[in-house]
């Protein structure tokens, strides 16, 4: 799946300090939520496709997978369409759907694909390690929080994910091949894989925690370096201008 | 003098279960050591004493005649341990991320840091894969990140628990040349495993656990017609040379 996934690519947006583009991004989102007038969505999705184009990001394959989030808009759209009331419909068979309804349930539907599309852009050109680091930056300056220690379970987190995914798969087919479906009773079956699961994680977590300490795990570590340049707070003003402009 | 030693070193679980018992072992600089044994002798729970990751009920560990609580960190540099489960060795995103843990643990500037895990990879032959997630390498890359992992803290002593499981041919030639080549620059090898086969000609001494104590020491061709009694598969047949049976063209 292209969503949400990195692309290791050498682009203007890619290089972009993470310290910028955290708050780039939220900037962007709260203009695709504050937005109400069909120009409100205009200037942003002309941001974000040109951010995309500049990002070198697979376009086609993200429209295409687009169809995953489909179901989502649709209930927004429909129940959008049902619920506000209004003038219906001219020749559309039913009645209790409103053009006010409908309207409100494609800008919804607007908000969300442009969300989307924000976070796709920042997950697709941030690397988990800028996130981490950037997390730790943004933490450091708040008391009785130990910044790195929080970066490292983060960091842990997306690194234990896809070992216990496969685990889990591993666990299933082994289980599968020794005919568990005949099992009728599925608290059972959830006991035979999350237990065992269970304690492969805890035992790879003991494991994780050896390998670290042999590696001389400390707190006290080198910091990552962020650059800025003219670059970063061009894109950052610019979001800041999307905001403002949606706001007025 | 040793540059590791173990004396009396006697590790019991909180069950009671006894996993070594009074071991003693000397490894002087520049040797390459087997220690090997069936399952359950003792093999990965002795080396973890000799890293300082568990704690002996009795007994110590002495790095270059200093005991290793001294300063646990200083211990860790100078002696690097690579798991039998390379997945569980790998903490970073990325391999160069990964092979940066251990300088970054040691506080280095960035700059230091880069040109370190740059000479890792090349060492280890994945700086084309610097960028990629670990979790995408196969079996031998894996073992070969975790050896850049373990380079970057410099050490003078590495210590490889059961280096070849689950390893393809190739893969065991890959990691064997690496060993070998690592043997060759300078480092003190230690390296448990039960697959002699694999790695016997290179050696210079053949320790085995059995059971928890240490039953046999010497040299590979002194020591390996007695293998079988310990649970140990013999490589070579009675007479037959032990540097014979290499896995190298």
């Amino acid at each position: 799946m292209t969503f949400f996934h990195y692309m290791h690519k050498n682009t203007v947006l890619h290089r972009m300090d993470g310290r910028l583009k955290l708050p780039g991004m939220l900037l962007l989102c709260l203009s695709a939520s504050l937005a109400s007038e069909w120009r409100h969505y205009l200037v942003p999705l002309a941001l974000v496709t040109a951010a995309l184009i500049i990002a070198r990001l697979p376009i086609a394959a993200l429209l295409k997978e687009m169809k995953f989030f489909a179901v989502i808009i649709l209930i927004v759209l429909v129940t959008n369409a049902f619920t506000i009331a209004g003038d219906p419909i001219p020749y559309f068979p039913i009645q209790s759907v409103s053009i006010q309804g409908v309207m409100a349930g494609l800008r919804f539907a607007g908000r969300l694909i442009l969300v989307i599309m924000v976070c796709t852009i920042v997950t697709g050109t941030t690397s988990l390690l800028t996130f981490k680091n950037v997390i730790e930056w943004y933490l450091r300056p708040i008391p009785f929080i130990p910044e790195v220690r929080v970066a490292t379970m983060i960091n842990l987190t997306f690194v234990l994910l896809p070992v216990i995914f496969d685990s889990y798969t591993e666990m299933m087919n082994a289980q599968k091949s020794r005919c568990v479906e005949l099992r009728r009773n599925p608290i059972k079956r959830v006991n035979f894989i999350v237990f065992p699961l269970l304690s492969r994680t805890l035992r790879r977590a003991d494991e994780i925690v050896y390998a670290m300490e042999s590696r001389c795990y400390s707190e006290v570590r080198t910091r990552a370096m962020f650059k800025t340049n003219k670059a970063d707070w061009f894109i950052l003003t610019t979001c800041a201008a999307v905001l403002v402009f949606v706001i007025l | 003098m040793p540059v590791l030693e173990a004396v009396n070193l006697t590790h019991v679980f909180p069950d009671g279960t006894t996993a070594i018992r009074d071991i003693s072992l000397q490894v002087h600089d520049g040797e390459f050591v087997i220690i090997a044994g069936a399952n359950g002798s003792g093999k990965t729970v002795l080396i973890r004493h000799l890293n300082g990751l568990l704690v002996p009920t009795k007994g110590k560990v002495l790095i270059d005649g200093e005991p290793i609580t001294k300063n646990i960190a200083k211990a860790r540099r100078k002696i690097g341990l690579i798991f039998q489960d390379s997945d569980s060795q790998i903490v970073g995103q990325t391999v160069a991320e990964d092979v940066a843990f251990g300088p970054e643990n040691l506080n280095l500037p960035v700059s230091e840091i880069d040109r370190i895990v740059r000479e890792a990879l090349e060492t280890v032959d994945l700086s084309d894969l610097s960028a990629q997630s670990p979790h995408t390498l196969s079996g031998g890359q894996k073992r070969k990140l975790a050896v850049a992992g373990v380079l970057a803290m410099k050490p003078k002593i590495i210590m490889f628990d059961e280096p070849f499981t689950g390893l393809d041919y190739p893969g065991v030639v890959q990691v064997l040349r690496q060993l070998v080549q690592l043997h060759k620059t300078g480092h003190t090898i230690l390296l448990v495993t039960h697959e002699l086969e694999k790695v016997l000609a290179h050696a210079d001494r053949l320790v085995i656990l059995h059971k928890g104590e240490l039953v046999e020491d010497g040299k590979p061709e002194d020591v390996i017609y007695r293998a079988e009694n310990y649970g140990v598969r013999m490589p070579v047949k009675n007479g037959e040379e032990v540097g014979r049976i290499t896995w190298f063209k």
